[in-house]
C-alpha cells in the first residue's frame, strides 16, 4: 500500500470484520462494504447524514453511547459492533416508537414488498406493540400533486423528501411544516409540489407514503416485470426501471447510474410514457392510407424508391433521421441510403454541427470534477434536466464554479459566478470575441453594441477559462445558429491550447441520441464514425468503392429541392418536419410534391399524415438497442413492453434486403456488433459490456470544415428566439398524460423596453408574425433577453412556433401587435 | 457576599446607559480589556473557572479556545432563549440590566475576535426587545459598539433576533439554525459551533448569565472570581426558585450554598407550614430528587454526585401535599407540546408517555405501565438526537425511583374502566 492510499483511507473493523473504506465514509456504508446491514430509514448516500429516524443505532467501542451509524465517519481502528444485546434493543425500541402511529395498512399499500418499513420491522423490529391507544389521526391519501399522493398516516417523518426538495433539487418546494407528533411534510400554502423533478421523493419515501397517482393500486410490486432500460425523452438518457404487467406499462421508478443521472430522473421520464398505449400511435403500415402488411409495404417503399432512383438518380431521394432513433436503427438508415441507393443526402438535423470536437469529449461526471462548468446558449432545465441537477450538485457541493453565456435567463444563472447575456443572434460575434480574448486579443470594437456584453466582461470570462485547471464547455448547438458553432469549436480549440489547463466539451443538444445520430453518420458530409467524404480511402476501405463520395443535401436543404421538384422521393424516420422545422407551415406544401413520401414513426404526426407509405416504429419501452447520450456513454436501452410489430431495424433491413442487400442482421445485437466493427470510437462496445453501466465510445478529432455564416431573416422586428421547454405538449406528451398539468399557455417574452415601445403590458393577448406566420401568445415583459430580441417558449405542437423562423437564417425577426 | 449579577440591580433607570454607567462602573472593563490581547482575555476567563450557565455548565474559557483557528468572520450567538420551565433567571437580566449584557457581549466579541454578535431572544420575550433595542441603541450613540470601539480598532455589530417560541431553539445548533431562518431543529453534532455554526462559520454560543459575569471578571480579575464557590463551581448562580415556597423568586447565592438554605434562607420556607417532600434542582430537564437531599450544596458536582443536575439553575419546590404524578404529568406534557419531532423516539416517545402518564394521573392506569414507562425511557435515554429527549426522561424515571407510592397511590385506587383517548 503507498502513502496516498494510506492516507486516503481508514481500517475499522465491524462486528469482527475488518473493512477498509476512503476517509469520509459514513460507518453504515462501510458496514454494506462487508454485507453487514444496518437498518436506515433517514439516511440516504445522496442526501448525506441527518440521524433522525435513529434506527442505524450501533455500539462503538469507547463511545459510551450508542451511536448512529449513519452520522459517523468511520475512523482508524474504529471498533463497531451491530448485533449486540443493547443495540438489538434500540432497534426494537425504535422500530415500536416508528410504528406507534403508522397504520400497518400494508395489505393495501403500493409500498408493500418494497417497502424498507416492512423489511426492517421483518429483520430487526419488535413481535408486537405496546400501544393501546388510537393512533394521532391524519389525512389518509390527499394529492400532493395531481401525480403524487401522499398518504400522511403512512409518513414516519424521515424528511428525506423535504431534504431531496432542498439539497437536490434546491427549491424548498418540500418543507416540514409544525412540530413534534403534529408535524408534516407539506408545500407552502399547500400549493401543488409540481416541480420538474418532484417525482423522485416517491422512489426514495421508505415507506409508503408517497405514491405515484398514476401507479396506485394497479399492481403489486412483486407482479411487474422489471426492465432496466433508459429514459427515451433527453440526451442524458438516465437509467431506469420500466415496471409493466400483463405488458402494460405501470410505472418508471429510477435505476441509478451515477455516471448519467446521479440516481434521479426527471418527471418527464417518470410520467411521460403515455405515448406507450397512446391512441395516436402508429398501429399497423399503410400505404396509400390503406392499411397494409409489413412486408407488402417495405416491398413498396424499396419498389419506388428503386425506381426513382433508376429513373432521377440516387440524389433524386433523401433520408431525413432524427436524434430519436437507436444507433443500430440510424446506422442501418444511412447504409441502406449510402449503399443501396448510393446517396449521402441524409440528416437527422436542422441546425449545424459537425462530429467530433478540438478537445476531450467529457462525460457528465466531468461536470463534478471540473474546476469550471461554461455553459454556453444551454438551459439544462428545459432541455437535458438531470444535468441541472447535476450542475446544482457541481456548484453547492463541489464547489465547482460556472459560467452563463445564453441570450436567455435560464435558471441556472444564479447559480453562476459569471452570467453574460447576448444580444439573441450575435451568437456568432460573441463567441468570435471570445477567441480573440483567449488568445489575448482585443475584440472587435462594436463588440458591445453588437452583443450587448461589455469587452471587459467578456475579457473576465476569458480569464476565469485561462486560470481554472479544468473546464467543462457544455454547448447546445441547437441553440445557435449556422456558423456559430464552428466558431465555438475555433474557442474549443484555443482553450484547448492553453498550458496548464485541461478542456473538455458536452455536445448538448436536447433530442435523445444526438450525439449517436453524429457518430452513425446521418450527415450529409460524414460517414459513421467522423470519416469526413475527403476521406476516400478511409471510406472505400471502410464501404467498398461504391460508396457515394459526394456531399448529400442537408435536411433544409432536401426540403428546398422537394420544393423545387429536384427531390423525388423522402424517407422521414422518426421526426416531424412539418411542425419542428423552420419555415413549417410550408414544409407540408414542399412534401405534398414529391413522388415518394415515407414516414416512419411512432405516433401519428402531420408529417405522417401526408406520406405515401407510413411505417410504425417502435420506440421507447418496446425497442432494444442502444444510444448514446452527451457524455459520449454509450447504453443499452432494453424492451419492458413486446410490441405487435417488428423491431424498426427489422423494417429497415427489410427494405434494404428488398433493394439488393444480400446479408440481413439476424437480431438488433448483430447490428450493435457491427457499429463495433465498423464505427470509429465504438470497438469495445459489446452489449455485455455495456449493460450495467454503459460505455464511453472513443471520441473522434474535429471536423475541419469551413466556416459558413448564414445570412440573417428578411424584415424589420425583433429577433427571435424558440426556447425549449420540458413539457411541451406534442405528441409525446399529449392531453391524457399524467403531465398535462404541467402544459404552459403560449407566452411571448419581451424587454420592458420593447414592451414600452410596443405599447403592451404583461398579460396581454399579441400576435407575433414573422415569416408570413403568425403565432398568438401571452406578453411577459421580463428581462429574460436583452431589449430587441423576443423569446418563445416553444410550448406545444399546435402553437407553430418553429414557423416564425426563416429556414437557414442566422437569425429570424416577428413583429409583435395586439 | 459580593453580588455580582444582581449589584444594584434594582436601581431605578438602570437600563439607561448613564445610571448603568454610574451606578456599576458601566462599560469601564472594556478599557481594561481593549489594553489586553484577545488571547489574555480567554485566558483571564480560563483562570476564573467560569462555567456556561446554559445548563451544560461546559467552562467558558476553554469553549472559547476551540474556535476554528484564523477562520473568519466568526460570530457570538447570546442566548436568550430562555425557556426552561422553572427558569427565569435571564429575564430578570434582560429586563433590569440590559447593558451589563452588552458590555459581557462586547467583551466576548474581543476576546474572541468576533466582529458580529446576535442576542437570540425566546418570541415571549417581545417587553424586553424594547428595552434591548434602546440599550443597543445607547451603546451605539456612546461608541461602545460600532467601527472603532473607545479608539481600540476593534469594531462590533450587535443585533437582537427574537424566536418564535420554541423551547428547542434554547439548543444552541436549533437557535443557530432559526437564526439563519430555517426550521429550528438541532444540528448534528459535530461540527461543533465553535468549529461550523452560524452560516457555516466559526460561533460561539453563551448564556445570558454566563455573559453578564464577564464584565466583574474583567474589572476584578479572574482570582477576585474564583474565590467566590467551591474548587470546582466558581463564583455565584442566579436560581429561580419556584413552587411550594414563600417567597418564590431569582437570588443570587454563592455556588455551593445548600440546598435547605435556598429553600429557607432565601426563599422564605415552605408554605403553609408544610414540610418539603420533593424539589427539582436545575429545571424540568433533571431528575427529581427527595426532601432527604435537600443538604446537598448547589454547585454542579454535588448535584451530579446526589443523582440530578444543576442544569439551568430552576429549583422548582414541592412540597408534602403533592403527589409527584401530577408534575410529572405537567412536564411530560410540556416535552411533548416541545419536541421539535426531528427524530423518532422522542417524537413518538414524549407522546406516548403522556397518554400513559395521563391514564395514571386519572385513575384508570395499570400497574404493569410503570415498567412500560420505565422501559420507553430506557429506549428514549442517550437515543434521541439531541438532549431534549434525555430532559424528557430524566423526571419520568427519577420520579418512578423516588416516589413509586405516588404512582402506587394512583393505580391502586385503580377502577375498571376503558383507556381514556387521550389529546
Amino acid at each position: 500500500m503507498n502513502t496516498a492510499t494510506q492516507t486516503d483511507t481508514v481500517t475499522l473493523t465491524i462486528d469482527g470484520k475488518s473493512v477498509t473504506v476512503p476517509k469520509g465514509t459514513m460507518v453504515v456504508d462501510a458496514a454494506e462494504t462487508v454485507d453487514i446491514e444496518i437498518p436506515v430509514f433517514c439516511y440516504h448516500k445522496k442526501l448525506g447524514p441527518f440521524g433522525c429516524c435513529r434506527m442505524c443505532l450501533v455500539e462503538v467501542e469507547k463511545m459510551p453511547k450508542l451511536t448512529t451509524a449513519c452520522t459517523l465517519a468511520a475512523g482508524e481502528g474504529m471498533v463497531v459492533k451491530t448485533d449486540t444485546g443493547k443495540v438489538e434493543k434500540a432497534q426494537q425500541g425504535m422500530l415500536e416508537f416508528t410504528l406507534l402511529n403508522h397504520p400497518l395498512d400494508c395489505p393495501v399499500c403500493d409500498k408493500g414488498g418494497e417497502c424498507p418499513l416492512q423489511d426492517h420491522t421483518f429483520r430487526f423490529g419488535p413481535p408486537d406493540t405496546r400501544m393501546e391507544y388510537n393512533r394521532y389521526p391524519r389525512d389518509k391519501a390527499t394529492p400532493l400533486s395531481p401525480v403524487i399522493t401522499i398518504d400522511r398516516e403512512r409518513c414516519i417523518a424521515c424528511q428525506r423528501c423535504t431534504r431531496y426538495s432542498d439539497i437536490i433539487e434546491k427549491d424548498q418546494a418540500l418543507v416540514m411544516l409544525n412540530r413534534g407528533f403534529q408535524n408534516r411534510v407539506a408545500t407552502f400554502n399547500d400549493q401543488p409540489y409540481d416541480t420538474r423533478f418532484s417525482g423522485n421523493v416517491i422512489d426514495i419515501c421508505p415507506v409508503g407514503a408517497l405514491t405515484n397517482t398514476d401507479f396506485r393500486f394497479t399492481a403489486r410490486s412483486w407482479e411487474l416485470t422489471n426492465a432496466s432500460t433508459l429514459c427515451g425523452h433527453c440526451a442524458c438518457n438516465c437509467n431506469m426501471t420500466l415496471g409493466a404487467r400483463l405488458n402494460e406499462m405501470k410505472r418508471i421508478t429510477t435505476r441509478p447510474n451515477d455516471l448519467v443521472d446521479d440516481g434521479w430522473v426527471c418527471d418527464k421520464a417518470r410520467w411521460g410514457y403515455d405515448f406507450t398505449k397512446s391512441k395516436n400511435r402508429i398501429q399497423q403500415p399503410r400505404k396509400q392510407g390503406q392499411a397494409v402488411g409489413i412486408q407488402e409495404a417495405c416491398a413498396e417503399v424499396a419498389a419506388s424508391l428503386k425506381k426513382i432512383v433508376e429513373d432521377h438518380g440516387p440524389n433524386s431521394v433523401g433520408f431525413i433521421g432524427s436524434g430519436y432513433g437507436l444507433n443500430e436503427e440510424l446506422y442501418l438508415y444511412q447504409k441502406l441510403f449510402r449503399l443501396n441507393l448510393g446517396t449521402n443526402n441524409i440528416d437527422h438535423k436542422t441546425y449545424t454541427d459537425t462530429p467530433g470536437l478540438p478537445v476531450a469529449h467529457f462525460d457528465l461526471l466531468d461536470v463534478e470534477t471540473s474546476d469550471l462548468v461554461v455553459l454556453i446558449a444551454s438551459d439544462p432545465t428545459e432541455e437535458l434536466p438531470i444535468l441541472d441537477l447535476r450542475l446544482k450538485k457541481a456548484v453547492t457541493q463541489r464547489g465547482v464554479k460556472m459560467i452563463v453565456l445564453n441570450d436567455q435567463q435560464t435558471l441556472m444563472d444564479k447559480y453562476a459566478t459569471l452570467s453574460l447575456r447576448y444580444n439573441i443572434g450575435s451568437d456568432r460575434v460573441v463567441l468570435a470575441g471570445l477567441n480573440a480574448a483567449l488568445q489575448g486579443q482585443a475584440p472587435e470594437s462594436n463588440l458591445e453594441q453588437a452583443t450587448g456584453i461589455p469587452a471587459d466582461q467578456l475579457k473576465a470570462f476569458a480569464d476565469k477559462i485561462k486560470t481554472a485547471s479544468k473546464v467543462c464547455v457544455i454547448y447546445n448547438p441547437a441553440a445557435l445558429s449556422g456558423g456559430s458553432v464552428h466558431t465555438l469549436k475555433q474557442c474549443l480549440a484555443t482553450a484547448g491550447g492553453l498550458a496548464d489547463t485541461t478542456v473538455g466539451a458536452l455536445p448538448a443538444a436536447p433530442v435523445t441520441n444526438a450525439v449517436g445520430a453524429m457518430d452513425m453518420g446521418v450527415l450529409p458530409d460524414c460517414y459513421p464514425g467522423g470519416i469526413a467524404l475527403t476521406e476516400s480511402d478511409a471510406i472505400k476501405t471502410k464501404w467498398g468503392d461504391t460508396a457515394p463520395l459526394e456531399k448529400g443535401l442537408t435536411a433544409l436543404e432536401m426540403i428546398e429541392k422537394a420544393k423545387s421538384g429536384e427531390l423525388k422521393a423522402l424517407v422521414v424516420y422518426r421526426c416531424n418536419p412539418v411542425v419542428d422545422f423552420p419555415s413549417g407551415h410550408e414544409v407540408g406544401e414542399a412534401l405534398k410534391k414529391l413522388d415518394l413520401l415515407v414516414v416512419h414513426d411512432m405516433m401519428e404526426t402531420e408529417t405522417a399524415k401526408l406520406a405515401h407509405v407510413v411505417l410504425p416504429s417502435n420506440g421507447p419501452g418496446f425497442d432494444e438497442g442502444t444510444t448514446t447520450n452527451i457524455g459520449g456513454r454509450v447504453q443499452l436501452r432494453t424492451k419492458g413492453l413486446t410490441a405487435d410489430n417488428p423491431g424498426d431495424w427489422k423494417i429497415i433491413s427489410t427494405i434494404a434486403k428488398e433493394l439488393g442487400q444480400e446479408t440481413a442482421p439476424k437480431d438488433v445485437h448483430a447490428v450493435t456488433a457491427e457499429i463495433a466493427e465498423k464505427v470509429n470510437g465504438y470497438q469495445g462496445i459489446k452489449r455485455s459490456s455495456i449493460r450495467k453501466e454503459g460505455r464511453n465510445r472513443e471520441g473522434f478529432p474535429s471536423m475541419n470544415r469551413a466556416s459558413v455564416a448564414e445570412a440573417n431573416g428578411s424584415g424589420d422586428g425583433l429577433v427571435l428566439r424558440v426556447a425549449s421547454v420540458l413539457f411541451s405538449h406534442d405528441k409525446i406528451l399529449d392531453a391524457e398524460s399524467p403531465l398535462a398539468h404541467q402544459f404552459q399557455p403560449s407566452t411571448v417574452h419581451l424587454h420592458e423596453t420593447d414592451a414600452d415601445a410596443l405599447g403592451v403590458q404583461e398579460g396581454d393577448e399579441v400576435r407575433v408574425t414573422g415569416n408570413g406566420h403568425e403565432v398568438k401568445a401571452e406578453v411577459r415583459v421580463s428581462n429574460r433577453c436583452n431589449p430587441g430580441g423576443v423569446v418563445l417558449p416553444k410550448v406545444s405542437d399546435e402553437q407553430g412556433v418553429m414557423s416564425l423562423a426563416e429556414a437557414g437564417k442566422a437569425l429570424s425577426r416577428v413583429t409583435i401587435r395586439k | 457576599m459580593t453580588l455580582i449579577l444582581f449589584k444594584d440591580i434594582d436601581t431605578p433607570g438602570l437600563t439607561s446607559i448613564d445610571v448603568y454607567e454610574k451606578t456599576l462602573e458601566g462599560y469601564q472593563a472594556l478599557k481594561k480589556a481593549f489594553a489586553m490581547k484577545p488571547d489574555e482575555v480567554i485566558e483571564m476567563v480560563k483562570a476564573s473557572g467560569l462555567r456556561g450557565r446554559g445548563g451544560a455548565g461546559f467552562p467558558t474559557g476553554l469553549k472559547w479556545s476551540f474556535l476554528a483557528k484564523d477562520v473568519f468572520p466568526r460570530y457570538l450567538a447570546c442566548n436568550a432563549d430562555e425557556s426552561e420551565p422553572g427558569t427565569c433567571k435571564d429575564r430578570e437580566l434582560l429586563m433590569k440590566n440590559p447593558h451589563l449584557l452588552i458590555e459581557g457581549m462586547i467583551l466576548c466579541s474581543y476576546a474572541c475576535r468576533i466582529e458580529t454578535g446576535y442576542n437570540y431572544m425566546r418570541g415571549e420575550f417581545w417587553e424586553y426587545e424594547s428595552v434591548m433595542e434602546k440599550a443597543l441603541e445607547e451603546a451605539y450613540e456612546k461608541g461602545y459598539l460600532g467601527k472603532n470601539i473607545m479608539g481600540s480598532g476593534f469594531n462590533l455589530e450587535i443585533h437582537n433576533h427574537m424566536g418564535a417560541g420554541a423551547y428547542i431553539c434554547g439548543e444552541e445548533s436549533a437557535m443557530l439554525s432559526s437564526l439563519e431562518g430555517e426550521r429550528g431543529e438541532p444540528r448534528m453534532k459535530p461540527p461543533f459551533p465553535a468549529v461550523k455554526g452560524l452560516y457555516g462559520q466559526p460561533t460561539i454560543v453563551n448564556n445570558v448569565e454566563t455573559l453578564c459575569v464577564l464584565p466583574f471578571i474583567v474589572r476584578n480579575g479572574a482570582a477576585a472570581y474564583a474565590a467566590i464557590g467551591t474548587e470546582k463551581s466558581k463564583g455565584t448562580k442566579l436560581v429561580s426558585v419556584s413552587g411550594h415556597v414563600k417567597k418564590p423568586g431569582n437570588y443570587e447565592v454563592p455556588l455551593g450554598t445548600p440546598i435547605i438554605d435556598l429553600i429557607e434562607k432565601y426563599a422564605g420556607g415552605i408554605r403553609d407550614g408544610n414540610k418539603l417532600k420533593a424539589f427539582i434542582p436545575g429545571g424540568s430537564s433533571v431528575p427529581i430528587l427527595p426532601a432527604s437531599k435537600a443538604d446537598v450544596p448547589y454547585d454542579y458536582e454535588s448535584l451530579q454526585a446526589a443523582g440530578s443536575m444543576l442544569g439551568s439553575g430552576a429549583l422548582i419546590v414541592m412540597d408534602d401535599t403533592t403527589n409527584v404524578v401530577s408534575e410529572i404529568l405537567r412536564i411530560t406534557s410540556f416535552y411533548m407540546h416541545e419536541s421539535c419531532g426531528k427524530c423518532t423516539p422522542c417524537r413518538e416517545g414524549t407522546r406516548w408517555m403522556y397518554q400513559i402518564l395521563s391514564e395514571i394521573q386519572n385513575k384508570v392506569g395499570k400497574p404493569e405501565q410503570l415498567d412500560l414507562l420505565i422501559d420507553i425511557c430506557d429506549n428514549m435515554e442517550f437515543k434521541c438526537f439531541c438532549p431534549l429527549g434525555d430532559a424528557a426522561v430524566a423526571p419520568v424515571v427519577s420520579s418512578i425511583e423516588h416516589f413509586r407510592e405516588d404512582y402506587e397511590e394512583l393505580l391502586g385506587s385503580l377502577k375498571t374502566g376503558q383507556p381514556v383517548g387521550t389529546t
